[in-house]
């Protein structure tokens, strides 16, 4: 395109280009039929609806406390949750919704001693089976792995962990908010409840220039040319967007476990009095890394592999993000299968 | 004859570079000590400011006798507590349930085992 037709096009480009911003908010996310069959206190269980279902074993979904669970069924046509189920599973959600200043006292202990193995158990009952398939991503994926160095030879037959920080020395994160400077429980006390849009603007100072200048000329540029994708953005960035907030004493714990003292990888987590000791996990574990993971960067994920007591691991690595990897335009080739068929080989009754 | 280079690309050739060399820049400048400290100091600022607003919204309130954010937290938390009760007591009764239903089944099996032996007995 020359200058001259950029020119002429500027205006009609300029109105799409707002419109995309401004109705960012009305795209479609999170929308396979699904039915609610459990709650606690802002937690929800879901069972997405499926007339297919092959695979005995039930895959519970576990995302991260500071971002909605919709990305696991972003849109359709590119849902993870759409895949699971085209594939046979009986898919279950754990959303844990959107705590408020009443759930300040929601502790790591509240969510991996409390409301996962009761969601698992309302998921076991609803599927009428006696084991399952633990799916977690990012701190998600820290908590299943919390729940199953707990829980040796309980009902998770499988864990999946998709880009779970296990071990944050040398990590940006470690170096913000592991200084003595940085106090979280002064954080927790003035703000019970830990606003998702300050933690989702720290995630993205990591990369100033990409996130808070490059996607936008990158979206000028797309519609300019007239090949934005409106779907892809307006669900991709609504889900960024939409920031949950961190309770005040989960927010606390782990900042301090994970970042000033680095607990987890050192077995150091104690959770109602027991220790997370990460070699007790002995169930079958795929772990997937992402390359360009600059949130739970690779080389923090990797100790998990030699500290489980687990015969059968897996550990997959593919190029991406820590999102991008799971719900870029590419998961459903590059990944996605991958887990589906790890799953399938130890989702016999 | 070779092509002309076209002036529009090599602009935005170079604007990319410079772009991407910012974006570096920013991503070493980050992660930086003095930068994290800076971070830190200005979230702490940050928070004290914050907190002297709320208190001072809060005493606001208050004094209209108004139901301020605390007590609302404050019934929210008790709400929150009588669900955990409530979900405490929903898994001792499904407990209970699940006993009752095993006691019956072993004491149906253990009944049909017994008519099995009358029956065997009186046919001797």
């Amino acid at each position: 395109m020359n200058p001259v037709e950029q020119l002429v096009r500027a205006p009609v480009a300029a109105v799409e280009f707002a419109n995309l911003l401004l109705t960012r908010d009305d795209a479609k996310i999170g929308v396979s039929p699904k039915d609610v069959v459990w709650t606690h206190r802002k937690a929800t269980l879901y069972r997405y609806r499926s007339t297919r279902r092959t695979h005995a074993l039930p895959v519970l979904l576990v995302f991260a406390l500071i971002n909605r669970p919709e990305i696991f069924d972003l849109r359709p046509g590119n849902s993870f949750v759409e895949f699971l189920l085209e594939e046979g599973y009986d898919v279950f959600l754990l959303d844990w919704g959107e705590p408020g200043d009443e759930d300040a006292d929601m502790g790591i202990d509240n969510y991996v001693c409390d409301e996962l193995p009761w969601a698992m158990r309302e998921t076991l009952r609803a599927s009428g089976q006696d084991e399952l398939s633990l799916l977690g991503w990012c701190i998600g994926g820290t908590l299943v792995a919390m729940h199953a160095a707990l829980n040796p030879g309980g009902p998770a037959r499988n864990l999946v962990l998709l880009t779970t920080p296990v071990d944050t020395s040398g990590s940006l994160y470690a170096n913000w908010v592991g200084r003595d400077s940085f106090d979280p429980e002064f954080v927790a006390e003035v703000l019970p409840s830990v606003p998702g849009a300050g933690v989702d603007w720290a995630n993205k100072m990591m990369k100033p220039v990409t996130n808070f200048w490059t996607t936008y000329r990158t979206l000028w540029q797309n519609v300019l040319k007239g090949e934005a994708k409106r779907e892809a953005y307006q669900s991709m960035a609504r889900w960024v967007a939409d920031n949950p907030p961190f309770p005040g004493r989960a927010f606390s714990q782990w900042i301090t476990w994970m970042y000033k003292e680095n607990r987890f990888v050192r077995n150091g987590v104690r959770l109602r009095g027991r220790r997370v000791d990460l070699g007790k996990i002995d169930q079958n574990m795929l772990v997937v890394t992402a390359g360009a993971d600059h949130i739970a960067p690779r080389p923090g994920t990797l100790p998990l592999l030699d500290l489980v007591s687990s015969e059968d691991v897996t550990h997959l690595d593919r190029p991406g993000g820590h999102i991008g990897l799971m719900a870029g335009s590419r998961a459903r080739e590059d990944i996605w299968p991958d887990i589906a068929e790890w799953l399938e080989e130890r989702s016999a009754r | 004859m070779s092509e002309r280079p076209d002036p529009t690309e090599d602009v935005r050739r170079l604007y990319e570079d410079a772009e991407k060399r910012t974006a570096d820049a920013m991503e070493e400048l980050v992660k930086r000590d003095a930068f994290g400290e800076l971070l830190a100091r200005a979230t702490e600022n940050i928070l004290a400011l914050t907190r002297m607003g709320n208190d001072v919204a809060d005493l606001v309130v208050r004094n209209l006798r108004l139901a301020g954010r605390r007590d609302v937290t404050s019934l929210g938390r008790q709400l929150a507590r009588t669900e955990d009760k409530l979900e405490q007591v929903l898994q001792e009764v499904e407990r209970l349930q699940e006993q009752i239903a095993d006691a019956e089944r072993s004491s149906a099996s253990n009944g049909t085992t017994r008519r099995r032996s009358t029956k065997s007995s009186a046919s001797k």
